[in-house]
């Protein structure tokens, strides 16, 4: 008999082959089950898109039958939530109109009530806070932003020895956020009014990091806003509620201006510091105001941003 | 036709079977490294339901660790391309190879990067709307526009040179120049652009004297020279260590003196900036000032910058001695320029660019545990992919997977026995 | 072993919310509240309200001018049936006589410098015979508070006269609460001030 050669001693063996495809088995099962369950939370995801959401078109390729249909959506999705059916409208820039602020920083008194009338107007979230208006107490004798105080609280103000500036989108006539936008998703209306199509934002926060005056915000999650405090009056670009995930700014009460009515911060304001109107309209308070008025300050001039909102003193 | 496409489709189902071929310590590491990964993947399912807030950014500070780690890799990504021009302008054979490794981090590294921009997103379901034609790419106003094509660009270009390079040697078949020349040559072009156009990202905010200065751009390139070299002489290490592929120490030493040239114009940079912002006491200053001293009692990054200020110095100090030749003192050099210029990208470049805000306010920024198991994640799951590729792509140089071998049963458990020279090309 | 302790991990986990941020209280609606301050005789008019407190000879003696009497710090001395009026017009106590805008001869006008008669419903004129820039930027529109239609063929814009917000005896607007501060995400905001108001 011919001696046989003893097996090759190689680990390629049935039983440790077996072994070894069963561990890799049983890994490749644990591994597997695992992914899946690292995405349970997701069981929780109520907010995301519709399908008829998630394709919804650009706002400037909206046709104004497209523009019907994101409407309803909307108002049937703000009744939901709300228990409130809103007005929405998709309103227009109007003709011969551009719209400038002129703020009188002799009147200003820092009661702040301008920032909850807008938070009010603009159904901005509670929790977590967000207010497109910001009021600093300046010291006198510098316009230097650095110096301002931003959570003074006081049983009387103004305080002697300070004058206070409150600070919204400037809407910029050369907006470095709209430049910066890598979808275009914020833009300048030609009445002046910088948007924001809430449905396009991707939600990168480029443009917050590129504003010079810290005008923009993000709905880091999902906005609260009570509803006995609802304001149902709302238009596209304006103040119909946002979702997480999105910015959102000051847009001169887009719903109320362009049905030609003073923005909520002016009207509230106890002491008439705010002005607005129509800049190509010669007999406007806020033509009056730059032809008249001597000291005159756009807020960072030197970031070459032209804004359209003017601060002036009286004395 | 059809049997090329067959050809193909076997090549990737022999490399995607040799990914979860290894001994137990492959093993032991990839299963580290999906554990990280999955725990990250959970991280950023909850961040999907409840938003970011579960970071630890806000209005104030609204970048944090995700923008940061996606810079410090944009610059990993630019640099492992650096090896490249040694190789095919000044024709270093000895690199010849390495230039896949390099490349393939390249490719993780951009991976790492789109992971990083797509959980900061905070609305990646509308992702498509970066898409040209299809969505609004604000092309050629946004920066960021230029940066999501260059960065899907250089993921191709390289993807397709590595392909196509590992491809060819698995077919034992000379790889024809047209192929991949013209495509190289791009790709040493594009990595200057990635890291430029990432630099212009922030140089571009006039709003933000701190980032608004020429200088960015500069340091950007120089510390992602530094670093990105550093990164790839120690993986050059690692597989040589855990496979037997040959690796000279004459390679390493290349690659030292591009991280030593680049730490010393680094560093000369920083002298630069320090004196710019600190000299003409300009209230443009005033995120500097945050930096390095603190302002009005918030300091909470100054132990981070001058750490990562210490950092560099030591590297370079030993880069520049003849010690750094021992490979020994290379790794200190690396490990120490690595971290010193992560710090130097993350808390030195992206936070203090927000502290103080344009108004003036001081909002601090910590990350989140969640934010850190994300990014955690993300790490791993790069290094997860970088290992797979390295795992793929030695055993192909090294002639032990080719199209000669196929229908051989596959290598199993510890690396076998060594096989002759890779065969010349 | 690891993966399935992982994935347990992972289901338990997923019904933890994150910890609430703080609790932020609505703001008080006396902030959001539009209404002028004062209350003038125009608006009680259209309103059509009393108006007895503007019924001066329900008191007075009609044709006998009602006399003005000083202290000996030649301070005026508020009658007790008028002692809601606070006298303050002007540093100094420069506008320290009532008929330098009421009307001794008639005690339901008031009078201007110059001789003219003016309304309680036409105070502008009154108060612009001598705050003239004032007056000037509030017919243009840049002083005081208007509300409703910036855009006239749309609408009236509702101008706020100046008894409105001052108060004829004591013009200066008094201060009053400030609304309260933001609330940042993360943590208090801080500010690079060195004039932090203590509360």
């Amino acid at each position: 008999m011919t001696p046989t050669l003893p097996p090759p001693d190689d680990k390629t063996s049935d039983t440790s082959m077996s072994r070894r495809n069963f561990l890799r088995g049983a890994a490749a099962f644990g591994g597997l089950t695992a992914l899946a369950a690292s995405l349970a939370p997701l069981r929780q995801l109520e907010d995301f898109s519709s399908s008829e959401q998630f394709l919804q078109k650009y706002y400037k390729e909206l046709t104004p039958d497209d523009m019907t249909k994101v409407i309803g959506r909307i108002e049937r999705e703000v009744q939901k939530e709300y228990g409130i059916r809103p007005h929405v409208r998709d309103l227009k820039p109007m003709d011969g109109v551009e719209f400038v602020y002129c703020l009188n920083l002799t009147r200003c008194i820092g009661c702040r009530k301008c920032v909850h009338a807008c938070v009010n107007e603009n159904n901005q979230s509670r929790n977590p806070e967000i207010q497109y208006i910001r009021v600093l107490k300046m010291p006198h004798g510098s316009m230097d932003v650095e110096k301002g105080d931003h959570t003074y609280e006081a049983k009387s103000v103004p305080e002697k020895g300070f004058f206070y500036m409150p600070v919204q989108c400037q809407q910029c006539q050369n907006p470095p956020c709209v430049k910066v936008c890598p979808v275009n998703a914020t833009w300048q209306e030609k009445d002046g009014i910088t948007v924001i199509d809430y449905d396009w934002c991707i939600g990168c926060r480029y443009c917050e990091a590129a504003c010079p005056y810290w005008a923009r915000r993000f709905n880091f999650t999902k906005p609260e806003i009570p509803k006995e405090r609802l304001n149902p009056n709302m238009a596209y670009l304006g103040n119909r509620p946002r979702k997480q995930g999105v910015m959102e700014k000051c847009h001169f009460c887009i719903q109320r201006t362009r049905a030609g009515k003073y923005p909520a911060c002016l009207e509230v304001c106890p002491v008439g510091a705010r002005k607005f109107g129509n800049i190509l309209d010669p007999e406007s308070e806020v033509s009056y105001i730059m032809r008249e008025k001597r000291v005159f300050i756009q807020l960072k001039e030197e970031m070459g941003t032209s804004p359209r909102f003017f601060y002036y003193f009286d004395k | 036709m059809i049997t090329a496409a067959r050809n193909y489709l076997i090549f990737i189902r022999r490399c995607t079977r040799i990914a979860f071929v290894g001994d137990w310590r492959y093993y032991a590491w990839m299963g580290l490294l999906t554990v990280i990964s999955l725990l990250g993947l959970n991280a950023y399912a909850k961040q999907l339901v409840h938003g970011l807030i579960v970071t630890g950014m806000s209005d104030e500070v609204s970048w944090g660790v995700y923008i940061a780690n996606f810079t410090f890799l944009v610059g990993v990504a630019a640099a492992a391309v650096m090896m490249v021009i040694p190789v095919y302008i000044y024709d270093n054979e000895e690199l010849h190879d390495l230039v896949i490794f390099g490349e393939l981090l390249a490719v993780a590294a951009i991976i790492m990067c789109l992971a990083f921009v797509t959980v900061d997103l905070g609305r990646p379901d509308r992702f498509w709307h970066l898409i040209p034609g299809i969505g609004q790419l604000n092309f050629p106003r946004s920066m960021l526009s230029w940066d999501v094509i260059v960065l899907n660009g250089y993921l191709l270009l390289n993807v397709h040179i590595c392909g196509y390079l590992l491809y060819c040697r698995y077919q034992n078949r000379k790889p024809g120049k047209w192929f991949y020349i013209p495509f190289v040559f791009t790709a040493i072009v594009w990595a200057v652009s990635i890291h430029t156009v990432t630099a212009f990202l922030y140089v571009g905010l006039g709003g933000r004297p701190f980032w608004n200065a020429s200088i960015v751009g500069p340091r950007f390139l120089a510390s992602a020279f530094t670093a990105g070299p550093a990164i790839i002489i120690l993986a050059l290490q690692i597989i040589r260590h855990f496979t037997r592929y040959r690796i000279t120490d004459k390679a390493l030493l290349t690659l030292r003196s591009i991280v030593q040239v680049s730490m010393i114009i680094n560093v000369f940079l920083l002298l630069c900036e320090v004196f710019k912002e600190f000299y003409s006491g300009t209230t443009h200053g005033v995120s500097a000032r945050y930096l390095f001293l603190g302002l009005h009692g918030y300091h909470a990054l100054v132990p981070w910058i001058w750490t990562a200020i210490a950092l560099n110095l030591v590297a370079m100090v030993i880069l520049v001695l003849p010690v750094s030749r021992g490979l020994r003192w290379l790794d200190v050099a690396c490990v120490l320029s690595i971290v010193g210029i992560w710090i130097e990208k993350g808390m030195g470049l992206v936070i203090p660019g927000f502290i103080p805000t344009p108004l003036g306010a001081i909002v601090e920024y910590v990350p989140s545990l969640n934010e850190t198991l994300v990014c955690l994640g993300i790490w791993a799951f790069g290094l997860l992919c970088y290992t797979i590729f390295l795992r793929m792509s030695v055993p192909i140089l090294q002639g032990r997977i080719a199209k000669s071998n196929e229908g051989q049963p596959e290598l199993q458990g510890d690396a076998p026995a060594p096989l002759p020279d890779p065969l010349p090309h | 072993m690891v993966f399935l302790g992982l994935g347990g991990f992972f289901i338990v986990n997923s019904a933890a919310r994150p910890a609430a941020g703080k609790e932020i209280p609505l703001v008080d609606v006396k902030f959001l509240d539009r209404t002028a301050s004062r209350r003038t005789y125009a608006d009680l008019v259209k309103a059509n309200e009393d108006l007895s407190d503007y019924d001066c000879y329900g008191c007075h003696e009609k044709g006998k001018p009602p006399p003005i009497r000083y202290d000996a710090n030649q301070k005026i001395i508020v009658p007790k049936e008028h002692s809601d009026v606070v006298m303050g017009h002007g540093s100094h106590d420069r506008n320290n006589l009532c008929y330098n805008c009421h009307n001794e001869q008639n005690l339901l006008t008031l009078q201007v410098r110059d001789g003219r008669e003016v309304g309680f419903d036409n105070i502008p004129q009154l108060c612009g015979s001598c705050h003239g820039p004032n007056l000037r930027d509030w017919e243009a529109g840049a002083h005081g508070r208007t509300s409703g239609y910036w855009d006239r063929s749309l609408g009236t814009a509702d101008r706020l006269s100046c008894a409105n917000c001052h108060n004829p005896h004591a013009p200066r607007i008094p201060t009053r609460e400030s609304a309260p501060a933001p609330h940042s995400l993360h943590g208090p905001a801080g500010t690079s001030s060195p004039h932090e108001t203590t509360h």
